[in-house]
């Protein structure tokens, strides 16, 4: 076990690198200049001259490149001129309010899904099946920031009952427990919006691979021997489909900043995704491929994260690679 | 029918998902709202300055402090506002700084930090008398050191309107005492006051930034320390940031509010929502599609304004790129003028929010606009005519050009596309975002024409010569895209910017609109304003400046 894990943690460095590499050129050869970002409007070819090479912007892009992976190797990962701090303090600064949409978000997708999706399997091809499968159609295919703006729209403007935008009341100076209880009620909405995008993968995946266990011969040899129908079904099925799910889950965290970026923007709520898209918007290079440098470190920790899990769930896997 | 059911359905799903999972949420529901309600009655829980409130100044009775919230589009970043000219830093900073003057809402210069000055006669001496009692939010005095210190090492260096602006006509600054400064310059500058604002020419604190070795990336842009009527609490990136009543601020009776919340809100929606649901008190452009149903709104007030921290009396227009050769023949130009139909602009693209343009400077500047000047009436038949004339076939499509524009602009492309189709000239449009927009106007000059919001700001010789003169053409954002050259031009402009008499300067603002309306390097469209929307009963608002909350309070009732 340990030795494998040793040998995919290797395999993940040159990845890093190159991801790096890849995301620094992409960005940069987008078209655009960060300059009055950076500087104002309305300034003289002088000033804009001087601006240029303060930020490094003048240096052909070979030689920026260069500077920025010497960086890299020493742990730098750029400073924001935007924020005027460091990339990474104001990336970590940002990261636990999107992990706080994301995680309960994950958490309730993954035991809806799976409940739905047992459900379904469980009475394949009957009206209870088809509308379970319709709905996280349906949400499947509904566009999340449509989504969120309807539940906006309906239970914040219509109904009032959770509020529009942001992570706390901007009145209110709550402590405490009301503090928190302020927090998750501005939850509610993005939270929701987010787990109906988690949701039908889950669902599919669920339904799909416990089909394809009821129909194997242990799960009717059990029957035979007299188990019941709910107890095969949670009991042996389940536990046999959820490598496919533990794979499904891991590439939703991965996506983690798509989601975000989208459900983040319409409640105005301040993480990783409202960050990510303004400093697309305003060129600031740092945050940009410092994030997305953290982009890949996520989906390829997940993948290794997701391989460790088989290999718990399952020892095949194990035995099979060592 | 079958949308509606499906949307229900949707919803029910939804709801039943956030009942299973989120309970105790669910449930404090209606306990969370009484709380809502509580707090929104101000002043309860703000903290510290509560007890000085009572004793600075007596508030008249309606007066009832409180916060008010403030919705922003983008985080600030950091908040030194002599470093930028940007919009975010600014609508934040206006509240915590201040300039020399404060300028009302034609432009007019008012007392601030400076409480009277004296213009020599042949404007190359300015005089300020500084007011008095004025201390920094950490208590330390302010002196017209401080002055001399912000132009001559902070603005002067990096505040790129007032670097282009002064750098080569101010002679020196000088402190004769703590009270008085006096500018002087090398020949005649006539503007100088309308550059002064806390926008233009922020007063930054020697005693801080004195010492810093890179004042661009000093850890002190993070924790502001101005004079303004508000002081800096917190900041969460993405989220708000909190500034709370000054209360010795120098200016009797002022401020009246407890707090100034920002907050921000990426989406122009969601601001709205907010607004509408009283989550937020004000919002800076409520979009010209939503003033219709706003207006009908009891609880929101609007204010139409022609200016405001972000540029004032400004002009959206088209650029032609004058190193292409199909613009060239002027035939082409004054057809494409004829050919637009600017009254739809007005009506479709900004609402009704403004007017349609004459020429390069706005109505609203009045002392510099004349509408004296040639005229393209919307008038088909004459704008095929001229590209007849200019040799453009009429059979099939003439030629075809590019029209480059921000995304928010797409009305304005649609529109001009669908005008100029009538008369066979094949538009296509190219929506960029700001940064990718830029370096290909300005620097790559790979256009043919583009559309901006030009404003004139404050004074001509700020927002309208730097479109015109053949010195400003180049990599240079929001510069002389259009290519143009005319030394009569670049004369005339030199000429106003150092006329001092009001008169004779008008009389040379009207000469060069004149000469640009017959030459036609750009084709001006509309003027607009915008619309500040507050929550009613708000009263002091002052949305031209920066100084918008300095005054305002809540009025019960």
């Amino acid at each position: 076990m340990a030795p494998y894990i040793v040998r995919r943690l290797l395999q993940a460095i040159p990845l890093l690198f190159g991801a790096s590499t890849l995301t620094w050129i992409l960005v940069h050869l987008a078209p655009g200049d960060p300059i009055v970002a950076l500087a104002g409007e309305d300034g003289n070819a002088e000033y804009y001259a001087m601006m240029r090479e303060r930020f490094g912007l003048d240096r052909p892009l070979g030689e920026q490149l260069v500077v920025y992976l010497g960086r890299l190797v020493r742990g730098d990962l750029g400073f924001s001129n935007r924020h005027n701090r460091p990339a990474v303090e104001v990336i970590l600064d940002q990261l636990p309010a999107t992990l706080l949409l994301m995680v309960p978000s994950l958490v309730i997708a993954a035991l809806i899904g799976i409940a739905l999706g047992a459900v379904a399997a469980g009475r394949r091809h009957t009206a209870v099946d088809a509308t379970v499968r319709t709905t996280t159609l349906l949400g499947h295919a509904m566009p999340v920031f449509w989504l969120s703006q309807i539940l906006l729209l309906v239970f914040a403007a219509r109904l009032g009952w959770f509020p529009v935008q942001g992570r706390t009341d901007a009145r209110a100076n709550h402590e405490g427990l009301r503090a928190a209880v302020d927090v998750a009620h501005h939850m509610v909405l993005p939270v929701t919006a987010l787990v109906s995008v988690y949701v039908p993968p889950i669902m599919r995946v669920t339904r799909a691979s416990m089909i394809e266990n009821l129909d194997a011969l242990y799960i009717r040899a059990a029957r035979a021997r007299g188990v019941s129908r709910r107890r095969a079904l949670i009991g042996h099925a389940l536990p046999n489909s959820l490598l496919p799910i533990a794979t499904v889950i891991g590439a939703q965290i991965g996506f983690m900043f798509a989601g975000a970026v989208l459900v983040e923007t319409v409640f105005a709520w301040p993480g990783l995704g409202t960050l990510l898209l303004n400093a697309m918007l305003n060129r600031d290079y740092a945050i940009i491929t410092a994030s997305l440098l953290m982009l890949a470190t996520t989906i390829i920790g997940m993948n290794l994260v997701t391989d460790i899990a088989y290999s718990v769930i399952d020892p095949r896997v194990r035995h099979g690679r060592d | 029918m079958r949308h509606r059911w499906i949307v229900a359905a949707y919803l029910a799903v939804g709801l039943v998902a956030t009942a299973c999972g989120d309970d105790a949420e669910s449930g404090s529901t209606a306990d969370e709202e009484a709380t809502v309600a509580e707090t929104t009655a101000p002043a309860d829980d703000t903290t510290e300055p509560d007890d000085e409130t009572e004793q600075e100044e007596e508030p008249a009775d309606d007066v009832s402090g409180g916060t008010m919230v403030v919705a922003i589009s983008e985080d600030p970043g950091h908040f030194n506002p002599g470093i930028t000219t940007g919009f975010n830093v600014h609508v934040v900073t206006g509240s915590m700084f201040n300039g020399l003057v404060e300028l009302d809402d034609n432009a007019n210069p008012l007392p601030d930090l400076a409480e009277s000055w004296e213009v020599s006669d042949d404007a190359t001496t300015y005089t300020f008398t500084l007011a008095d009692g004025v201390t920094w939010h950490d208590g330390e005095p302010f002196t017209s050191a401080d002055v001399k210190f912000t132009f001559e090492e902070v603005l002067l260096n990096f505040h790129s309107r007032t670097k282009s602006g002064l750098e080569g006509a101010l002679a020196s600054i000088d402190a004769p005492d703590d009270q008085t400064v006096v500018f002087t310059f090398s020949e005649p500058y006539a503007a100088l006051l309308q550059r002064l604002n806390s926008t233009e020419a922020p007063i930054l604190a020697q005693h801080i930034y004195g010492g810093v070795d890179d004042v661009q990336e000093a850890a002190e842009n993070l924790t502001p320390v101005g004079t303004g009527p508000f002081m800096f609490e917190s900041h969460e990136i993405d989220s708000e940031v909190r500034l709370v009543r000054n209360p010795n601020y120098f200016k009797d009776g002022l401020p009246l509010l407890d707090e100034v919340v920002y907050r921000v809100i990426p989406d122009a929606n969601t601001q709205l929502l907010a607004l509408e649901q009283g989550e937020i008190d004000y919002l800076w452009r409520v979009p010209g599609a939503e003033l219709e149903r706003l207006g009908g709104d009891d609880a929101i007030d609007l204010y139409p304004v022609n200016s405001g921290p972000g540029g004032g009396f400004c002009v959206p227009t088209l650029t032609f790129n004058l190193d292409r050769e199909v613009f060239d023949d002027i035939r082409v130009r004054q057809a494409i003028a004829h050919a637009i139909d600017r009254q739809q602009l007005v009506d479709q693209a900004i609402f009704g929010q403004g007017r349609a343009a004459t020429g390069p400077i706005s109505s609203e500047m009045a002392f510099a606009y004349t509408d004296d000047v040639t005229e393209y009436p919307r008038d088909i038949e004459r704008a095929n005519a001229l590209l007849d004339d200019a040799g453009f076939s009429a059979e099939g499509t003439r030629f075809t050009i590019d029209l480059l524009h921000f995304p928010n602009f797409s009305k304005y492309g649609e529109i001009i596309r669908e005008n100029l189709s009538e008369v066979g000239i094949d538009v296509e449009l190219a929506p960029l975002d700001r940064a990718a927009f830029l370096p290909r106007v300005f620097e790559q000059r790979d256009f043919d024409t583009n559309v901006i919001s030009y404003c004139n700001n404050s004074d001509p010789s700020i927002g309208v010569s730097r479109m015109y003169l053949s010195t400003n053409i180049g990599n240079i954002p929001f510069s002389n895209g259009a290519g143009y050259v005319n030394p009569t031009i670049d004369e005339l402009f030199a000429d106003g910017n150092r006329t001092a008499d009001t008169g004779a300067r008008a009389d040379i603002y009207a000469e060069i609109q004149q000469i640009l309306v017959d030459e036609l390097p750009y084709w001006w469209l509309v003027e607009t304003r915008f619309t500040v929307g507050a929550t009613a009963g708000m009263e002091g608002l002052a949305p031209h400046s920066g100084h918008f909350a300095e005054g305002a309070h809540f009025v019960d009732g």
